[in-house]
C-alpha cells in the first residue's frame, strides 16, 4: 500500500521531498501555539477551500475533464450541512449532516455525470454544461427570498444566504478555533495521502489513461465512462466536504458562493499551480488563497481582477502552471548541485515538459 | 470451430454502403488474412467485428456469443484485443506505464514488473522504457500498441495494417512475433497491403472488393486465383 | 380566441427572440473557430453600457444601438488579435483565457462605474388584442432576432465571404492551401459574433437593470443553445431556440420563471444523453 505513495503520476518521492512535507506539516501543527486565534481561524478557512482544489486537480489534470461546476457542487453540500444541522439540530449530530450532506453532492455529481459522461460530452461542452448547472443553481437559490421556500425548519432566504445552523461539534464541545484547524489539518493531510495512492494505483492508471487516448483505454478492455465517472464524483465530493466545512465555519451560506465569480476561482487555483499534480495545486492553492484574501480586505474587486488576470497570464505563459513550473527549477537545480546522476528528487521532469495538450 | 462469425453484415453510411451482406468466419487457431484494394471496405468491417460502430444490418459472434451491439471493452474482455490502422498509444506517459497498463488486469506485484521486462525486451523497447511514448518513432510506436494488445494475452488479436510504416525488416519481425504467437494457440485476423506480409503469416485468406467477399480460401489458392490477381495482386505485383 | 392564440405567439416569440440574440454570437464563434467566448456576457454588458451612455448623451436609441453593436465588433477583433488567436490550437485554454478576460471586465467595471447605472426605460408603446395588452418593443425583439438568423444566411449562404468561411469551417487546412486567408477570416468572424452579442446587450438595455454582471443573465441561455444546436447556426442553433422555447413557454407560464431555466437545463442534459452529436445531427443527417 505504502509503495503507492509514490509513482509516476505524483511529483516527489525520496527523502528529500518526505523530510520536506514532514516539516511543513510539523510547522503547521505547532502554529496555533504561536500565533493569535483570530490568524489561526483566517487559516483554516483557506484550507477550507483546500479540498474543491484537489478534487479539479483530480478530475482536470488527471482525468481529463474540465468542469467548471466545482462550486455547484460545493453549493449543494454547502446548503446541504445547512439545512440538515438546521433539522436535525446541533451537537454529535452536526458530523452526520456533514457526512450526509457530502454524500448528497457525490449523488447528485453521480447523476448530472451519467448524463453528461455516458451521453459523450467532453472537452470544452463539459465545462459549459456543469457552469450551466451551476449558474441555474445560483439563480434558483437567489430567488428563495420568500418564506415558502424552506426545507424543514431551514428558510433558504435568497440572496441573504441561509444562517442559524449550528458548527461541526461533538456532544457540548464545538469545533471551533484551533480544534477546527487541527481538524483541517487532518482531513487535508489524509485527503492528499488518499489521493496520491489513488492515482498511482492501477485504477489512477487507467484515469490518467483515459484522458490520454480514451479509445485505446477502452480497447484494452476498461470501460473508460465508469472511470470517468468515478472521478467526476470523487473530485465533486471533495468540494461538497468544502461547501460542507464552509457551511459550518461561517455558520452561514449565501448563492454567490456558487454563481460567478466564485465558480471561476478553483479553475484559477488548480491551473496557476499547476493541474498535473496534487503537489502543486496543494501548495499553489494555499498560496493563492493567502493572497487572494490578503487583497480582499482591502478591495474584493482588485482580488477578482487579479485572479482573472493570473488566469490570463497563466494560460498565455505557463499553460502547465506557475507553481509547477517553479517547482521544476528547483529540482532541476537541486539535482545538479548534487551529482548529476543520482537522480532528481522529483519525479523526471520530460514528463512535464512535454506535457503540451 | 468458428471462433469469429461474421454473418450478413452490412453498414452503410448515409448513402454509401461500405461492406455488403458480408459472411466471414476466423478460425480458432488460424492466422486469416483480410485483403483487398483501397476502399474495399476493409478497415469498415474490421471497426465492425472491434465494436466502434454498430452494424446496419447482420449479426456477430465471438465464440458463439452474440456481441452485435456490444461495446469495444466489453469484446475486449471476452477475450479480443485490438491494434487499430494509426499507432494510438498514451503519448504522454512512459513507454513501460503503457505495457502496466495493459498487463495490469492479469498480473500484480513483482510477477507484473517480470511480465513487462519479459514484453520490453520482446518487443526491443527495453532501452526506452522510461521514454514518453510519444517521443518513439513511428514504427517503435507501431511495437508498442502491439505489445499492449499482446500484453492482454488474448484468445483472438485484431491487426489493422500492423507493419504500416516500418521497415521491411521491421515487416518480417512482426510477421514472426505474429507466428510465435499463433503457435502458442492465439489465433489471429490482420487487416493488410503488404502482400510480402501476407505471404508470410498467412494461412487462410478473405479477399474484400467493393464491400462483398470477392475470394476466400487457402493462401494458395488465393495466389492463384486470376481474378483475384486481377483486381488486386497484379498491382500489388507491379509494385 | 384570437387574442389568447396571439398571446402564445408572443410569449414564444419573446423567448425565441432571448434565446436567439443571446446565442447566435456564441454560435457563430464556436462554429467557426471551435471556441467558446467565456467573455460572451460581458460583450452583451459592453453593448448595453455603450448604448444606456448613447442615449443619455442625446444619440436616438435605434442608432445608439447599432453603434453599440459595432463597438462590441471592434473590441472584439482587437481580443481576438491580442488574446483568442493565439489559442485556436488549444480550445480549452481559449476558454480560460476568455474566462480571465471576462472577470477582468466585470470586476473592473464594478470597481469603475459601480455597481448600477441609470437606465433609459423600456420604449414605450403597447398594442392590445381583446383583453391581452402587449409591449411593441418586445415584438421589436423578435423582429431582430429573425433579422439576425436572415442576416446570418446571407451573410453566409450568399456572399464570397461565407462561401470562403463555411470552406474554412469544413477544413481549414485545406482551405488556407487553396489560397484563403483563414487568419483574417477567424478574426471576422470572431468580430461579427461578439458584434451579435453587443447587439444583444443593446436591444435589451432598455429593459433590464444595468450593472456590470448583467452578462451572466445572458449565459445560460446562450450555452445551452449552443451546446444542443452544435456548431451550425442556421440548422443548429435556430431549431434549438424553437424547440427550447417552447419548453421554456410552457414552463414559464406555469411555474415561473426559474422553474422555466431549470426545466430547459434538465431538457439540454437528457437530449444530450439521447442525441450526443447535438440536434443538428438529427437534421443535417451526416453520415458518419
Amino acid at each position: 500500500m505504502l509503495k503507492l505513495l509514490e509513482g509516476p503520476q505524483t511529483l516527489g518521492r525520496g527523502k528529500v521531498f518526505w523530510s520536506c512535507f514532514l516539516a511543513v506539516l510539523a510547522g503547521a501543527l505547532i502554529y496555533p501555539a504561536f500565533a493569535d486565534s483570530y490568524d489561526v481561524g483566517n487559516f483554516s478557512y483557506f484550507l477550507i477551500w483546500i479540498f474543491m482544489a484537489l478534487g479539479l486537480c483530480l478530475m482536470w489534470g488527471y482525468g481529463g475533464m474540465l468542469s467548471f461546476g466545482q462550486t455547484l457542487f460545493f453549493g449543494i453540500a454547502g446548503y446541504g450541512y445547512g439545512v440538515l444541522a438546521i433539522n436535525m439540530g446541533g451537537g454529535t449530530a452536526t458530523i452526520a449532516a456533514l457526512v450526509l450532506s457530502v454524500f448528497v453532492a457525490m449523488v447528485a455529481a453521480g447523476i448530472l455525470g451519467y448524463f453528461m459522461i455516458w451521453g459523450g460530452i467532453s472537452g470544452i461542452f463539459f465545462g459549459i454544461v456543469t457552469l450551466s448547472a451551476t449558474l441555474v443553481l445560483a439563480f434558483f437559490l437567489g430567488q428563495t427570498a420568500g418564506p415558502e421556500w424552506h426545507i424543514g425548519t431551514a428558510r433558504l432566504n435568497g440572496f441573504n444566504g441561509m444562517k442559524g445552523m449550528d458548527p461541526l461539534a461533538v456532544g457540548d464541545f464545538y469545533i471551533e478555533g484551533s480544534a477546527l484547524y487541527y481538524v483541517m489539518v487532518a482531513l487535508i493531510v489524509i485527503v492528499y495521502i488518499a489521493l496520491r495512492m489513488l492515482v498511482n494505483s492501477s485504477v489512477g492508471n487507467v484515469i490518467v489513461a483515459t484522458r490520454e487516448n480514451p479509445q485505446r483505454a477502452e480497447m484494452l478492455g476498461y470501460d473508460v465512462r465508469k472511470y470517468q465517472l468515478l472521478t467526476f464524483v470523487v473530485g465533486s465530493g471533495l468540494a461538497g466536504l468544502s461547501g460542507a466545512l464552509y457551511t459550518s465555519w461561517g455558520q452561514f451560506i449565501t448563492p454567490s458562493s456558487i454563481g460567478l465569480p466564485a465558480a471561476a476561482m478553483p479553475i484559477v487555483w488548480v491551473a496557476f499551480s499547476g493541474r498535473s499534480d496534487l503537489t502543486a495545486t496543494l501548495v499553489g492553492s494555499f498560496l493563492l488563497l493567502f493572497g487572494f484574501q490578503t487583497i480582499t480586505i482591502y478591495s474584493q474587486q482588485a482580488a477578482l481582477v487579479l485572479m482573472g488576470a493570473l488566469l490570463l497570464a497563466t494560460v498565455m505563459l505557463a499553460p502547465q502552471g506557475f507553481v509547477l513550473g517553479v517547482g521544476r527549477l528547483v529540482v532541476d537545480w537541486w539535482s545538479r548541485r548534487r551529482r548529476p546522476d543520482t537522480g532528481p528528487a522529483l519525479a523526471d521532469a520530460s514528463r512535464l515538459q512535454s506535457d503540451e495538450t | 470451430m468458428p471462433l469469429v462469425d461474421v454473418q450478413g453484415v452490412s453498414k452503410r453510411f448515409g448513402g454509401l454502403t461500405a461492406v455488403s451482406d458480408v459472411d466471414l468466419t476466423v478460425n480458432s487457431g488460424e492466422v486469416h488474412c483480410l485483403i483487398g484494394p483501397n476502399g474495399a471496405g476493409k478497415s469498415t468491417l474490421f471497426k465492425l467485428i472491434v465494436g466502434l460502430y454498430p452494424p446496419t444490418k447482420g449479426s456477430i459472434y465471438f465464440d458463439t456469443v452474440d456481441i452485435t451491439n456490444e461495446r469495444p471493452y466489453a469484446r475486449v474482455q471476452r477475450g479480443m484485443s485490438i491494434k487499430m490502422q494509426a499507432p494510438s498509444v498514451f503519448k504522454e506517459l512512459p513507454v513501460r506505464q503503457n505495457i502496466q497498463i495493459a498487463l495490469q488486469e492479469r498480473f500484480s506485484g513483482p510477477e507484473r514488473s517480470a511480465e513487462e521486462d519479459r514484453l520490453l525486451t520482446l518487443l526491443n523497447l527495453a532501452p526506452d522504457s522510461d521514454k514518453l511514448a510519444g517521443a518513439l518513432s513511428h514504427g517503435q510506436q507501431q511495437w508498442l500498441e502491439i505489445g499492449m494488445a499482446l500484453a492482454l494475452k488474448p484468445q483472438l488479436l485484431l491487426l489493422d495494417e500492423p507493419t504500416a510504416g516500418m521497415s521491411p525488416e521491421e515487416t518480417f519481425k512482426t510477421g514472426e512475433l505474429i507466428k510465435s504467437f499463433n503457435a502458442e494457440g492465439m489465433t489471429v485476423l490482420v487487416v493488410e497491403h503488404d502482400m510480402a506480409f501476407v505471404r508470410q503469416v498467412a494461412q487462410r485468406v478473405t479477399v474484400l472488393h467493393l464491400g462483398k467477399i470477392f475470394a476466400r480460401g487457402s493462401l494458395e489458392t488465393i495466389l492463384q486465383d486470376e481474378k483475384v490477381a486481377e483486381i488486386y495482386l497484379g498491382k500489388a505485383h507491379a509494385h | 380566441m384570437s387574442a389568447e392564440l396571439f398571446s402564445v405567439f408572443y410569449q414564444f416569440a419573446d423567448v425565441f427572440a432571448f434565446l436567439i440574440l443571446s446565442a447566435a454570437g456564441l454560435a457563430i464563434v464556436f462554429g467557426m473557430m471551435g471556441v467558446i467566448n467565456m467573455a460572451h456576457g460581458e460583450f452583451i454588458m459592453c453593448g448595453a453600457y455603450v448604448t444606456v451612455g448613447l442615449v443619455n448623451l442625446g444619440v436616438p436609441l435605434p442608432i445608439a444601438q447599432i453603434l453599440a453593436a459595432l463597438t462590441a465588433g471592434l473590441i472584439g477583433i482587437i481580443v481576438e488579435f491580442l488574446v483568442v488567436r493565439r489559442f485556436y490550437k488549444r480550445p480549452l485554454d481559449s476558454l480560460l483565457a476568455t474566462w480571465g478576460l471576462s472577470l477582468i471586465v466585470t470586476q473592473s467595471m464594478l470597481l469603475i462605474v459601480g455597481s448600477a447605472v441609470r437606465g433609459i426605460g423600456t420604449p414605450e408603446g403597447s398594442f392590445a388584442i381583446g383583453e391581452y395588452t402587449f409591449s411593441t418593443y418586445r415584438l421589436v425583439l423578435f423582429g431582430c432576432a429573425v433579422a439576425v438568423l436572415a442576416g446570418l444566411y446571407i451573410i453566409f449562404m450568399k456572399t464570397r465571404f461565407g462561401v470562403i468561411a463555411r470552406a474554412t469551417m469544413q477544413n481549414a487546412a485545406m482551405a488556407r492551401a487553396l489560397g484563403a486567408r483563414t487568419g483574417r477570416i477567424y478574426s471576422i468572424s470572431f468580430g461579427i459574433g461578439t458584434a451579435l452579442a453587443g447587439l444583444c446587450g443593446a436591444l435589451y438595455a432598455p429593459t433590464m437593470t444595468l450593472i456590470p454582471t448583467m452578462g451572466a443573465t445572458f449565459v445560460v441561455e446562450s450555452f445551452v443553445t449552443v451546446v444542443i444546436g452544435g456548431a451550425n447556426v442556421l440548422l443548429g442553433t435556430a431549431p434549438a431556440a424553437v424547440f427550447l422555447a417552447m419548453i421554456r413557454m410552457a414552463l414559464n407560464a406555469s411555474y415561473g420563471q426559474i422553474i422555466g431555466q431549470i426545466g430547459m437545463l434538465v431538457a439540454v442534459i437528457l437530449i444530450v444523453r439521447v442525441l450526443p452529436e447535438g440536434l443538428s445531427s438529427v437534421l443535417v443527417r451526416r453520415g458518419r
